[in-house]
């Protein structure tokens, strides 16, 4: 079978897949006792295997084989969690990674056969010994559980009068009544089509009477991997059952004979498991009680209905370029009309207001689809965590909020690096060793926070630990030492400015350089990707108490809310996000703090910009006797921009000024105006 | 124009010779992507000095630089015949480049284009890769890579 169709489909379910595991082992560890979340794991691992089995990787089903073995024993309460087993389990989802890289990067899985890992786990599984030997008669446990679990689905389903009625006409005719338990494969992509041929082949043997879901949802496709059907049949149930299982893409299918008396009760017969009559002691008494079960059982199993579409991100890049030429020439259609000294009719007038609302709807609907929750990328750090504590020999816990906050897809593809790196330097370098702290008298397990919430236009992650701080006096030194800053410079920068010194290219501090950290490479290239982004990253740090790195994002990347000013004869926008207030303050309000322009509004003293002077303008307005103020905001810090006017507001489209242009901090892109013309963006952040 | 006299000539390259001062300037056609007349530049405060500004070419912004402000020699005086040339000299980059006129396309053969052997920096030569001849008169090659690289070639 062809399967590269379905490759970029695998790859993606599989990357849920680990993740799910990799969240999942997690819990685990800590509660080796929680029930759900091994069913959980167990389902991860079985639909890992089958979707790599289909697509003929057999080192990856190999590998998910064992590891359902392993899980299978733990459900089954015949091997006990332990922090061992995790760390190889873990190995084993790592493992798993790789393959998918190597799926991803030459369609093939490579050659890697990860033995090791197989045999740690299946000492593991040897080394239950005698606890063990009731279930080593069964075959690979893992499918002989299957079954057992759609018995309990089978009781569990509720016939109508109308159904009943069948069934029994149906036994008056010598026919029998055959529940069947389809499965599709997780790779089958027309779901609805499979089921019909299943429903195509069953009728060839006898009548359907029920299915579960309804028809009409299966060919909606609205049922997961697996439905039932009940049949009125002559023939054997093997044939029926045989007859399922040929139709192309069913992965499995169970069958067994349904009786219908006033209580629910039914014969199961073997169908190509030959393996459970093992099981059969066990699901008998629990049969009164399957209801609860299969209830509690399925939501957490089968996501009702899936109503999401996965779209290529390139669709919506274009989708979204559509959206920024249409907002230019609305922009151009709205110039023109008012440009235009004749009056338009005020119905034209009122179908230019419609359409702007429409295209900033239609704006803000894209960009919606395009936001994705911080979640997919902080989802891997407590797993690293976890790691990077057991490598380093400390304690530590990651505590993280705010993970639903979203972000531009963009920024979510390249923010996790720096995230990575500085979850990396607070664990290396900020956390001191549990016997440190100790001394210290802080509690031994170090923690670090990751923190998402949303300001405005912007996202801020905070990461925060509270270990030992930036030692000043240290990088001071060093850096008068490597000669980055002079003896006379290092006495009149302050403790913050010093911190700044850490994000310049090749400076690490760490005395020793460790495999996770300290090679001079780490806080440079996160402030690069994160400007690269439109951010900006701080530092905050308290000797003996913590270090946080504030990380500052803009929502969104290609359309804002922009106040358009005016500069001599240049026009500029700036964000509205960052903009609090417009204020006109007379000249001689503006008072000189340290030879710096200030201005006190409100009780807060607030220093003064001036724009013009910043942006060399050279035809700026004389001096008027009130001047316009933009005062703009950073997180706690203020700033009054003076421009010689205000145009308006306006919603822009962010361009970019191309490669050989080396534009200042200050300009953060440019975009073009109704009348075609270009108006440069002010990076309201980078002049606070 | 004689353009057309070597088509099926491998070895033969077209240029478009565009005007300078006194001097003509030959660009390889194949970094060419437009020609637009004068317009409307907006300054870009703190960017290099060789960089006029940008414009907006149909939708999209492409940042304009001076070849003389970039040679050292007299600033461009914008006239009636002044020009733009857009080049792409990789994907998703482009740069217009302002020239006096722009007068012709040309094909030189091999043996008509000479490798420039002079190795000062004066009036940009660096930034000449070659020479031409044609019908007489010189054609200065631009070495678009070098005039569009932020150093300063030794």
């Amino acid at each position: 079978m062809d399967v590269s169709q379905y490759l970029e489909i695998f790859v993606e379910e599989t990357r849920e897949h680990l993740q799910s595991l990799n969240e999942n082992l997690l819990v685990l560890e800590k509660e080796p006792e929680n029930k759900d979340t091994i069913n959980e794991i167990f389902r991860a691992a079985h639909s890992l295997k089958g979707m790599a089995g289909t697509m003929g990787y057999k080192r990856m089903q190999n590998l998910t084989h064992n590891m359902e073995n392993v899980f299978s024993e733990i459900r089954n309460d015949k091997m006990k969690v332990t922090s061992d087993l995790v760390d190889t389990l873990f190995q084993c989802l790592d493992a798993l990674e790789a393959y998918l890289d190597n799926v991803v990067n030459a369609q093939d899985e490579g050659t890697d056969d990860n033995e090791p890992i197989v045999k740690l786990l299946n000492d593991f599984l040897n080394g239950q010994g005698g606890a063990r030997e009731t279930a080593a008669e069964k075959e690979p446990p893992a499918q002989s559980q299957e079954p057992s679990a759609s018995e309990d689905s089978f009781k569990n389903v509720v016939f109508s009068e109308f159904e009943r009625h069948a069934i029994k006409e149906a036994r008056g005719k010598d026919m029998e009544v055959y529940g069947i338990d389809v499965h599709i494969d997780p790779n089958c992509i027309l779901k609805a089509a499979r089921a019909f041929l299943v429903f195509k082949a069953l009728e060839t043997k006898g009548e359907i009477i029920k299915s579960v879901p309804s028809t009409q949802d299966i060919e909606d496709e609205k049922f997961d991997l697996e439905f039932k059907m009940f049949v009125v049949s002559k023939e054997p149930l093997q044939s029926v059952v045989d007859a399922v299982k040929n139709v192309f893409e069913v992965k499995d299918a169970t069958g067994e004979v349904i009786t219908i008396n006033d209580e629910i009760k039914e014969e199961e017969k073997p169908a190509g498991e030959p393996a459970e009559s093992a099981e059969k002691p066990e699901t008998q008494p629990a049969a009164p009680a399957a209801g609860k079960t299969a209830a509690k059982g399925k939501p957490s199993g089968k996501p009702v209905v899936n109503r999401s579409v996965r779209v290529d991100i390139e669709k919506l890049d274009v989708l979204m370029n559509l959206v920024s030429e249409l907002i230019i020439a609305k922009n151009g259609l709205v110039a023109s009309n008012t440009a235009e000294q004749t009056q338009h009719s005020q119905s034209f007038n009122e179908q230019i207001e419609y359409l702007e609302r429409v295209t900033t709807n239609l704006h803000e609907s894209v960009m919606n689809v395009r936001m994705v929750p911080i979640e997919t990328v902080v989802s891997r750090f407590p797993r690293m965590i976890r790691d990077l504590s057991k490598k380093l020999d400390k304690k530590m816990e990651l505590y993280m909020t705010g993970e639903d906050t979203e972000l531009d897809r963009t920024v979510i593809d390249e923010i996790g690096d720096p995230l990575m790196h500085l979850l990396r330097n607070s664990a290396d370098h900020g956390l001191e060793s549990a016997q440190v702290r100790k001394e210290k008298g802080k509690p031994e397990v170090g923690s670090i926070f990751l923190d998402a919430y949303q300001d405005g236009n912007n996202v801020v992650i905070e990461v925060r630990d509270d270990g030992a701080g930036i030692d000043v006096a240290k990088i001071r030194s060093k850096a008068i030492d490597k000669g980055t800053i002079t003896l006379e410079q290092a006495d009149s920068m302050t403790d913050n400015e010093i911190i700044e010194l850490l994000f310049k290219p090749s400076f690490s501090t760490a005395e020793k350089i460790t495999d996770v950290s300290g090679r001079g490479v780490g806080l440079d290239v996160v402030k690069s990707k994160i400007e690269a982004l439109g951010g900006d990253v701080e530092c905050h740090s308290v000797i003996g108490e913590g270090s946080t790195f504030t990380i500052r994002l803009p929502l969104t990347l290609a359309i804002i809310q922009a106040l358009m000013v005016r500069l001599g004869s240049e026009q500029y926008a700036i964000s509205l996000g960052s903009i609090q207030t417009v204020e006109d303050i007379p000249v001689e309000d503006v008072k000189f703090v340290q030879g710096k322009e200030v201005i006190t509004l409100r009780g807060s003293v607030i220093p003064l910009i001036r724009l013009g002077e910043l942006l060399e303008v050279r035809d700026m307005d004389e001096e008027p006797e009130t001047l316009t103020v933009v005062i703009i905001k950073k997180g706690d810090k203020q700033a009054g921009v003076v421009v010689d006017s205000l145009i308006g507001q306006m919603e822009i489209v962010i361009k970019s000024l191309g490669k050989y242009i080396n534009i200042n901090k200050m300009i953060s892109g440019a975009t073009i105006l109704g009348d075609g013309d270009i108006a440069l963006i002010i990076d309201a952040n980078s002049i606070v | 124009m004689d353009g057309t006299k070597a088509r099926n000539n491998t070895a033969a390259k077209q240029y478009i010779v565009v005007r300078l001062g006194n001097e003509q300037y030959g660009i390889n056609i194949k970094y060419v992507d437009n020609i637009v007349r004068m317009q409307q530049i907006t300054r870009v405060p703190k960017a290099q000095d060789y960089f006029v500004g940008v414009i907006n070419l149909r939708g999209e912004i492409v940042p304009v630089m001076s070849i003389r402000r970039k040679f050292g020699i007299d600033d461009d005086v914008f006239g009636g015949s002044t020009r733009i040339i857009i080049v792409k000299p990789e994907q998703q980059a482009i740069v217009g480049l302002i020239v006096d006129s722009v007068r012709e396309v040309v094909t030189l053969e091999d043996d008509q284009v000479e490798k420039n052997n002079i190795n000062d920096n004066s009036d940009g030569q660096a930034y000449i890769s070659a020479v031409g001849k044609n019908e007489g008169e010189l054609i200065s090659i631009l070495n678009i890579q070098t005039l569009l690289s932020e150093k300063e070639p030794v």
